[in-house]
């Protein structure tokens, strides 16, 4: 179904021109990336998963605004990351009227898929990373989960986001400093509670 | 280099950013210093780490769902059929008013009001100005006259 002969152009081409069912090409072709971009981002894959759908029908809806020049990643995933600042904007909401309430949703362990097979220590572990990338400042873990997960260059990255690449080099650096101090003082059981500015 | 401006390069350097030229320099600052260099471990480290945390699981599903949501056209195609209805009304609403206008006023040979709606214009077309001026081009059209003959 995929032909990998095809660029990404070709196939909005294709959509473009009337072949609706070829966007389910650029579906396969992104869908784990752009659902693991999200994931890292909100630290919750059942949501990640429920994004990234709306995500994939805004790319849709947006395809005739795509200046065909080879650059669809690029697109897509400017279109991810607005649609998960925007999330991550609307939970800081809800988390601030729920503390108002008196209730703690923030707290709720994120949702995560059973780590079935690692080991109890192990997924203790991840989810302490997980928590930790979670308190980055979102401009932070956005510049630090494309360098490092989806292996983005910095000008990848400059496309995505509209930053410099001094400034995007700079957030990285950050974000790593502030992780190794959040893992040292973990590792050393003062772990701190409270989550960073979202910005 | 001293170390503190290495330090501030160093995550640039393990991303692989740097310029030859400098990536060099660090290169060779990292085979002396053991201070940046256990930074560095630290960083790879970290990196190992992330990595490590594992991906969503995939959902065979996913592109089906999606496929299945999508809505009827992409958004071009949709704001040139909602401009369309628009002028499609407009054109509508301008042809009535005009008719209407052209209707009001008038009177037929009889000394009759023409018809008052829009509705009675197209149910009475005989009494409509328009028209009349057609019928009397059919009879000339076809041979007949007014006063040539």
């Amino acid at each position: 179904m995929d032909d990998p002969r095809l660029t990404d152009d070709e196939v909005v081409t294709s959509v473009l021109g009337g072949r609706r069912q070829d966007f389910e090409v650029l579906v396969r072709r992104y869908s784990s990336r752009i659902v693991h971009f999200v994931a890292r981002m909100t630290g919750d894959n059942d949501e990640a998963r429920s994004i990234a759908q709306d995500v994939f029908l805004k790319i849709f809806v947006n395809l005739p605004y795509y200046r065909r020049e080879n650059n669809f990643s690029a697109f897509i995933f400017r279109i991810a990351r607005n649609m998960t600042l925007n999330w991550l904007k609307r939970r800081k909401r809800t988390v601030f009227f729920s503390r108002l309430l008196g209730h703690e949703l923030d707290r709720l362990p994120p949702s995560q898929d059973p780590p079935s097979l690692s080991p109890m220590e192990q997924g203790e572990r991840e989810q302490a990373l997980t928590r930790q990338l979670r308190r980055l400042p979102v401009e932070q873990r956005l510049a630090l989960v494309l360098k490092v997960y989806l292996e983005f260059s910095y000008k990848q990255i400059a496309d995505v986001t509209g930053w410099s690449v001094p400034k995007i080099e700079t957030l990285i650096s950050r974000a790593k400093a502030r992780l190794k101090k959040g893992i040292r003082l973990q590792e050393s059981g003062n772990e701190p509670v409270v989550e960073a500015r979202e910005k | 280099m001293n170390c503190r401006k290495i330090v501030r390069r160093l995550s640039a350097f393990q991303d692989g950013e740097l310029a030859s030229s400098l990536e060099r320099q660090i290169e060779m600052h990292l085979r002396e210093c053991a201070a940046c260099s256990r930074e560095l471990a630290e960083m790879n480290r970290l990196r190992e780490r992330l990595l490590r945390l594992p991906p969503p699981a995939a959902d065979p599903y996913f592109p089906g769902r999606v496929m299945a949501l999508l809505p009827g056209r992409p958004a071009a195609a949709q704001r040139l059929l909602r401009a369309a209805a628009w002028a499609a009304l407009f054109i509508a609403v301008f042809l009535g008013g005009f008719l209407l206008k052209t209707s009001a006023g008038a009177t037929d040979a009889d000394g009759r009001h023409p018809a008052a709606t829009f509705s009675s214009v197209l149910l009475e077309p005989q009494a409509f100005g328009l028209l009349a001026v057609h019928d009397d081009s059919l009879d000339l059209f076809n041979g007949g006259g007014h006063e040539q003959e």
